[in-house]
C-alpha cells in the first residue's frame, strides 16, 4: 500500500518559482475540498442551532411552488409548501450520520479482521478471508432492502446494512497494506527482539497503514453516501415526513418534467459531498504517496 | 548403503518434479485454488440469504390464498409448502433443490427457473452494453489525457471523470430523462420490451448511459494514472523511446498494452457491484431485468424469487473475482502466486 513517493527532481534543475506554484496547487487541492467538507457539516449541524430554520418535515400549503430565492425561503418549497432548504439540511445531517457510522464500523470491524488476517496468516487468514468474500458476494442492496421490509425501515437499521457491506471493503485494504509490511526488516527485528504480536499490530502496523486506510475511507463515505441516498430512493430507507436527499429526488420526480429543480437541488447537494470527499482523498493520496 | 540412499532421494526427487511438472502451470493451481474456495463462499452467501430472509415476515401462505382464508387452510398450504419446517430443513431442502437446478416456485406460481430465464438476459444485455462502450471509450479518452500529463486534454478529462465518478446513477439517469426523453424526445422515458437491435439501442441506450458513466470515469482514471506511472518510470518505456519508437506508438503499444491487464482485473472485481447499480436502473426505467424483479419480489415478499436472485449476484461476484484473478495470471508473467499469499 505504501510505495515510496516519486524521487523528486534534482533541486538545481527546478526553479524556486515552479516548486512554491507545486507546492500552492498542493495547498489548495487539499484545502479547497477539506474546506467544502467542514462548510457542509457546519451548515448541516451547526446553522440550525444558531438560527431557526423553516419545519423540514411541515409546510404551509398556501405557499407551494415557491421559486428558489423567495422571501424566507432561500431555495423555495415543494409542493406540499416544505422549505427545500431546511429538507436539504435535515437530509443533510441524515446523510452525513448514516455515512460517517457506517465507515466508522467498516474501519474498526473490518480494519481488524484485514489486519488480524494480514499479520498472522496460514489458517486464520484463509478463514477470515473467506467470510470477508461471503459478506462482499452477498449484495447490500438485497440485505439492506430486506430488514427495512422485514424490522421496518429506520436510521439504525440502515446502518448496519450497510456496514455489512463497509466491514469486507475495508477488511480486504487492511489486510492487503498489512501483507506488504510483512517481510520488511523493522518488523522483523521487532519480532525478533520478543516484541508480542498485538504490541507490533498497535506499535508497528497501524501506523503504517493508517494513510491507506483514510484516503480510501474517503471514497468509501462518498459511496456510502450514493447508496443511501438509492436507498432511501426506493422508498426503504429514511421514511417521510423525514427528509433524505435520495426521497427528496424520488419526490421531484414526479415533476420533473415541469420543474426540474426539485430534483436538481439536492442531485447538487449529493454531488457537491462526493466530489469533495473524492478530491480530499486524491490530494491526501498525493500527499501520503499512497497507490 | 550411501549410494543407494542417493538413489533413492534422486528418485523421490524425480518423483516431486514429474508430480510439480503435472500440476506445475501456475495459472491452473491458481484456478483450481480459486475454484475450491468458490465453494465455500457461495454456500456461506446462500447460508447468509436464508437467514436474513427469516427477518421478512411469514406470510407467503396469507399471501397466495388472500386475507380471508380461514387458519386451517392457511396451514395447511404452509405445510405443501414445507414453511412450517425447522430453519434447517428447509435451507437444506433448497439447497438440494438448487443443485438439482430447481430453484423453486414464486408466489405466483411461476418456476424462479423461468423469471430468471427470462430476465437475466436482458440485465446482462443492459450490463454488457454499458460495459463495451465505456471501457472503448475509457481506452481512448485515457490515452489523450495520458499523451500530455497536465496538459488542457489531460485536465479537462480529469475534471469529467471526477464528476462521473461522483454522480450519483439515479440523479444521472433523471439528467438524462429530462434532456434526452423529455426535451429532445430522442429516446422514451420508459423502456419497452426489446426486439432486434433498432429497439435495443432506443430502449437501452439511456439506462446504458446512466451505469456506464460511472464507469467510464473510474476506468479512465485508472488506465490514465496507471499509464503517466509507466511513461515516467518503466525502463521498457526508455528503451522505446531511446530506440526511436513514435510516442504515439509508446504510449499505445507500450503503455497501454500494460495497463490493459489492471483494467481487466478492476473489470472482474466490479462485476457484482455492477448487478447492484442495475437494479436501480432497471426500476428507473422500467427496465423488465432481474434487478427490477428483485425489488418487486422483496416489496412481495417472494422469497423464493429473492433467493434465486441474490444466488445469481452472488454468481456473477465470485466468477468475477475468479476471473480477475485468472487474467492476471494468464496475462502478467511478472505475477508469481507465492504459497504465502493467496
Amino acid at each position: 500500500m505504501l510505495a515510496t513517493p516519486a524521487a523528486p527532481p534534482l533541486p538545481s534543475l527546478v526553479s524556486a518559482r515552479s516548486l512554491r506554484s507545486q507546492r500552492i496547487g498542493r495547498a489548495v487541492r487539499l484545502w479547497v475540498p477539506a474546506g467544502i467538507l467542514i462548510a457542509l457539516l457546519g451548515i448541516c449541524f451547526v446553522l440550525p442551532l444558531i438560527i431557526t430554520l423553516p419545519s423540514s418535515t411541515a409546510g404551509d400549503i398556501l405557499y407551494n411552488n415557491e421559486a428558489p430565492f423567495s422571501p424566507g425561503h432561500l431555495l423555495g418549497t415543494n409542493v406540499q409548501g416544505v422549505d427545500i432548504f431546511s429538507q436539504l439540511v435535515s437530509g443533510g445531517q441524515v446523510t452525513f450520520e448514516i455515512s460517517l457510522s457506517v465507515t466508522a464500523i467498516g474501519i474498526v470491524i473490518g480494519g481488524l479482521l484485514g489486519v488480524t488476517a494480514g499479520y498472522f496468516g496460514g489458517w486464520v487468514d484463509a478463514v477470515i478471508s473467506r467470510v470477508l468474500d461471503i459478506l462482499l458476494a452477498f449484495p447490500a442492496l438485497v440485505l439492506a432492502l430486506v430488514i427495512a421490509e422485514g424490522l421496518g425501515p429506520s436510521e439504525l437499521h440502515l446502518i448496519w446494512a450497510l456496514a455489512v457491506f463497509a466491514i469486507p471493503a475495508q477488511g480486504r485494504v487492511a489486510r492487503g497494506a498489512t501483507l506488504t509490511l510483512r517481510g520488511l526488516s523493522y518488523m522483523t527485528a521487532a519480532r525478533l527482539s520478543g516484541t508480542r504480536p498485538w504490541r507490533i499490530i498497535a506499535r508497528h502496523v497501524l501506523p503504517n497503514i493508517m494513510p491507506g486506510i483514510v484516503t480510501f475511507s474517503l471514497l468509501g463515505i462518498g459511496i456510502v453516501v450514493i447508496i443511501e441516498g438509492a436507498i432511501d430512493f426506493l422508498g426503504y430507507g429514511i421514511q417521510l415526513p423525514q427528509a433524505s436527499w435520495g426521497s427528496m429526488i424520488t419526490q421531484g420526480q414526479n415533476i420533473e418534467s415541469v420543474q426540474p429543480e426539485y430534483v436538481l437541488i439536492p442531485s447538487i447537494a449529493l454531488l457537491i459531498t462526493v466530489v469533495a470527499l473524492n478530491m480530499l482523498g486524491d490530494a491526501l493520496r498525493e500527499r501520503w504517496g499512497v497507490q | 548403503m550411501a549410494l543407494v540412499q542417493q538413489i533413492q532421494l534422486q528418485r523421490e526427487a524425480g518423483a516431486r518434479d514429474r508430480a510439480r511438472r503435472l500440476t506445475g502451470s501456475p495459472t491452473l493451481r491458481v484456478a483450481g485454488r480459486r475454484l475450491l474456495a468458490a465453494i465455500p463462499v457461495l454456500i456461506g452467501v446462500t447460508f447468509l440469504t436464508f437467514s436474513v430472509m427469516s427477518l421478512l415476515p411469514n406470510d407467503s401462505a396469507q399471501a397466495i390464498l388472500g386475507l380471508n382464508a380461514s387458519p386451517s387452510a392457511v396451514a395447511a398450504l404452509n405445510h405443501t409448502l414445507g414453511l412450517d419446517q425447522p430453519f434447517w430443513q428447509r435451507y437444506w431442502h433448497w439447497l438440494v433443490n438448487v443443485l438439482h437446478g430447481n430453484f423453486g416456485t414464486t408466489l405466483q406460481g411461476a418456476s424462479v427457473n423461468h423469471e430468471l430465464a427470462i430476465h437475466v438476459p436482458i440485465t446482462m444485455e443492459l450490463l454488457l452494453y454499458a460495459l463495451v462502450v465505456s471501457v472503448a471509450l475509457s481506452v481512448i479518452v485515457a490515452a489523450l489525457a495520458a499523451r500530455r500529463p497536465n496538459g488542457i486534454a489531460d485536465r479537462i478529462i480529469a475534471a469529467i471523470s471526477m464528476l462521473g465518478l461522483s454522480t450519483a446513477p439515479y440523479a444521472f439517469a433523471f439528467l438524462l430523462i429530462i434532456v434526452l426523453a423529455v426535451k429532445l424526445t430522442w429516446f422514451p422515458v420508459l423502456s419497452g420490451a426489446v426486439a432486434g437491435p433498432g429497439s435495443f439501442f432506443k430502449n437501452l441506450t439511456l439506462p446504458a448511459c446512466a451505469i456506464g458513466f460511472g464507469l467510464f470515469s473510474v476506468y479512465t482514471r485508472l488506465l490514465r494514472a496507471d499509464m503517466v506511472d509507466q511513461m515516467q518510470r518503466e525502463d521498457y518505456i526508455v528503451t522505446a523511446k531511446a530506440k526511436g519508437v513514435p510516442p504515439w506508438r509508446v504510449l499505445l503499444r507500450h503503455a497501454l498494452r500494460n495497463s490493459l491487464f489492471t483494467l481487466i482485473t478492476v473489470i472482474g472485481l466490479n462485476l457484482g457491484g455492477l448487478v447492484g447499480a442495475a437494479a436501480i436502473i432497471e426500476n428507473i426505467f422500467s427496465v423488465q431485468g432481474i434487478g427490477n424483479d428483485l425489488i418487486t419480489g422483496i416489496s412481495n415478499h417472494d422469497v423464493p424469487l429473492i433467493e434465486g436472485i441474490t444466488l445469481v449476484f452472488a454468481l456473477v461476484t465470485v466468477f468475477g473475482n475468479l476471473l480477475a484473478d485468472l487474467a492476471y495470471a494468464v496475462l502478467d508473467p511478472r505475477i508469481r502466486y507465492g504459497s504465502s499469499n493467496s
